[in-house]
């Protein structure tokens, strides 16, 4: 875990709302692992107070450099957006618990539900690199919000909306399904990021079918470190809560007690 | 320059600590800071069982401020022990055990178990929380619980009391006399503020329980003028808390009649807060030709 100040390499929309922001990582840090995440102290007019979490998209050990992927939504993000080649922000990073490797040689399947692509496409250069044959579904609201990215030539992709503007007409879920009933259905390993129902919908389809399950789970953070038990979930067993910063924030889909 | 500060028989390195629930218990913090630098840790409250803590959502940001309602979650005594003991026991700052309990019985035979299994430098007694037996009053809005918990902690324990005031009462001048005739060799001022966040699309409070403690930049006129206030009420040292978040408002604090501070929220925010504070009470030392921290108050105009 670091805490530094580093500078903006590069910043730009990749579609409607969403934007990717590469950042300087000193070289003598530990590389950040798919999963993981950072967070960014709010820069001075923002009016925000605590620092803002944001997965790890991908990580450049030859250019020294790490990106998020981030959707515009409220007063840090805005900033984000409007930040030139070469502004300094203050990072701590990085932080919570990656991706584990899939196990034995199951394929992994990764599923992306609106801005949780960021981590997904970490996990998947990831695994693409190391010869593991990820599949990578990436569901949206619609086409608008679907960027066009060089990942996107080299690995199975199945994208899908939910009007229907771009790919299959349904869920990130829904596509999963079509995926398997294609003949798809074997020995798979899932990995997601995405909204609540997405992850609660796909950890009953995991139970079902008796596959392991890794989920991205997001909870607004104080700390981020470990704490002030802030940002904790429901889980099974312990005190029945977890913290996201650093218990999370990949967990099993087993051990969070779905509401 | 001399920078320390004492609590009881107790001499703390500097006057800069870090506040209960905040910080952990030091070990979330040791990758980021020197935790040599700090003058005291207080640790998260420990009760005598375990708690779980809160429903969630816990924490929402308010304005300039943070509201939180993580509901004393924490390990118990044993837990504590067990788990944390061992690390806080080897640091060389002052460690500050942050006792909690909802009747007077649980933090005198907390503060006596913890004298036996998990020695550390002292204690800090959280009494905002609600009294069990007494329909959930608040323990810390009545000068008589205040005075029968420290009591009752003093009997059983020779090392520092300090007790946590919460801002939440009526005069907090009484609050504050009854700990120190009870034998508290410190007060901190000041525990969260009651705060509520209601969300207008959904028409519910944004917290489960409703209500929650209000901390961070936004609190810190509040604490000023509370430390400003219960420092001219009694003669023992009072410790600064309340939206500390750099040099200028620690300043305000110890201007103010403070004789060390903790910084809670602002940790969050930047971990290297602690070493910006104590920079700053270094340079105002001598931009003023001051050679102690405790000679601060005495420039404030009357
Ligand atoms: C582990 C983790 C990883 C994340 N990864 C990404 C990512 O890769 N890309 C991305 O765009 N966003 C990510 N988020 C969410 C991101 O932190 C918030 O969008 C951001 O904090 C919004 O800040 P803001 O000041 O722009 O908006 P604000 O005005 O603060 O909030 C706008 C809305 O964002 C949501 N929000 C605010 N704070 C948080 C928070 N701490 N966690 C979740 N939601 C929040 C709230 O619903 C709020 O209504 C992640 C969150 C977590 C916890
Ligand atoms: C997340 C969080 C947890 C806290 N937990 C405790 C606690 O367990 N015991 C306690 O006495 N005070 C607790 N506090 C109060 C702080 O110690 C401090 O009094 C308060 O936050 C005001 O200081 P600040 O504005 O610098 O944060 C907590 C505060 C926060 C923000
Ligand atoms: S954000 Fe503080 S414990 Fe996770």
């Amino acid at each position: 875990m670091e805490h530094f100040s580093t500078h903006v390499v590069h910043n730009a929309p990749i579609c409607e709302r969403y934007h990717v922001m590469k950042l300087g990582w000193p070289p003598r840090f530990a590389p950040p692992l798919p999963g993981q995440f950072l967070t960014i102290q709010p820069p001075p007019g923002t009016g925000a107070l605590l620092r803002r979490p944001f997965a790890v998209s991908d990580y450049d050990p030859l250019l020294s450099q790490i990106e998020i992927v981030y959707e515009r939504r409220g007063s840090v993000t805005r900033h984000l957006a409007a930040c030139r080649t070469g502004e300094r922000l203050d990072i701590l990073a990085p932080l919570g618990r990656p991706f584990p490797e899939p196990t034995g040689n199951a394929r992994p399947v990764l599923l992306a539900g609106g801005i949780g692509m960021g981590p997904m496409f970490f996990l998947a250069t990831s695994l693409l690199t190391r010869n593991k044959n990820p599949v990578l579904i990436l569901g949206a609201r619609d086409s608008t919000l679907i960027p066009e990215l060089p990942l996107f030539e080299r690995i199975d992709i199945i994208i899908a909306t939910d009007d229907g503007s771009r790919g299959l007409h349904g869920t990130s879920i829904d596509a999963l399904h079509s995926f398997e009933t294609d003949g798809n259905d074997m020995n798979t390993e899932y990995f997601a990021c995405g909204p609540m129902p997405m992850l609660r919908a796909l950890a009953l389809h995991a139970d079902q079918t008796a596959r392991k399950c890794w989920v991205s789970i997001e909870q607004t953070m104080g700390c981020a470190v470990g704490a002030c038990m802030g940002c904790v979930i429901p889980v099974h067993g312990g005190n029945g809560y977890a913290r996201v910063c650093t218990e999370g924030p990949i967990f099993d889909s087993r051990e969070i007690a779905w509401t | 320059m001399d920078l320390t500060v004492r609590i009881g028989d107790v001499t703390v390195s500097n006057p800069v600590g870090v506040a209960s629930g905040t910080f952990g218990y030091g070990s979330e913090y040791e990758q980021l800071i020197d935790l040599k630098s700090i003058g005291a840790l207080f640790t998260k409250a420990v009760t005598w069982e375990p708690r779980p803590g809160n429903r969630i959502p816990r924490i929402i940001e308010t304005t300039s401020g943070l509201l939180n309602s993580i509901g004393l979650a924490n390990v118990g005594r044993e837990g504590f022990a067990k788990e944390k003991y061992p690390f806080l026991s080897g640091l060389s700052c002052s460690t500050f055990v942050n006792v909690a309990g909802n009747t007077e019985d649980d933090y005198a035979r907390t503060v006596e178990w913890l004298d036996e299994h998990a020695p550390l430098t002292g204690y800090e007694l959280n009494v905002s929380c609600p009294n069990v037996k007494e329909g959930g009053l608040s323990i810390g809005g009545s000068p008589r619980m205040v005075e029968v918990v420290t009591r009752r902690v003093r009997a059983v324990t020779d090392k520092p009391v300090i007790v946590k005031l919460t801002p939440n009462v009526t005069d907090i001048t009484e609050i504050a006399r009854a700990a120190e005739a009870a034998g508290a060799d410190a007060l901190s001022a000041m525990n969260t503020l009651v705060g509520m966040v209601i969300d207008v699309d959904a028409c519910r409070s944004v917290l489960p329980g409703k209500t929650g403690g209000l901390s961070g930049p936004a609190v810190l006129p509040v604490g000023v003028a509370i430390v400003y206030r219960v420092s001219r009420a009694v003669s023992i040292p009072v410790i600064g808390i309340g939206g500390i978040d750099g040099p200028d408002s620690a300043l305000q604090y110890l201007l103010a009649g403070a004789s060390a501070l903790q910084i809670g929220t602002a940790n969050f925010v930047d971990p290297t807060v602690t070493d910006r504070v104590l920079e700053g009470i270094r340079s105002f030392l001598s931009h003023h030709n001051l050679t102690a921290a405790g000679e601060i108050a005495g420039l404030l105009d009357r």
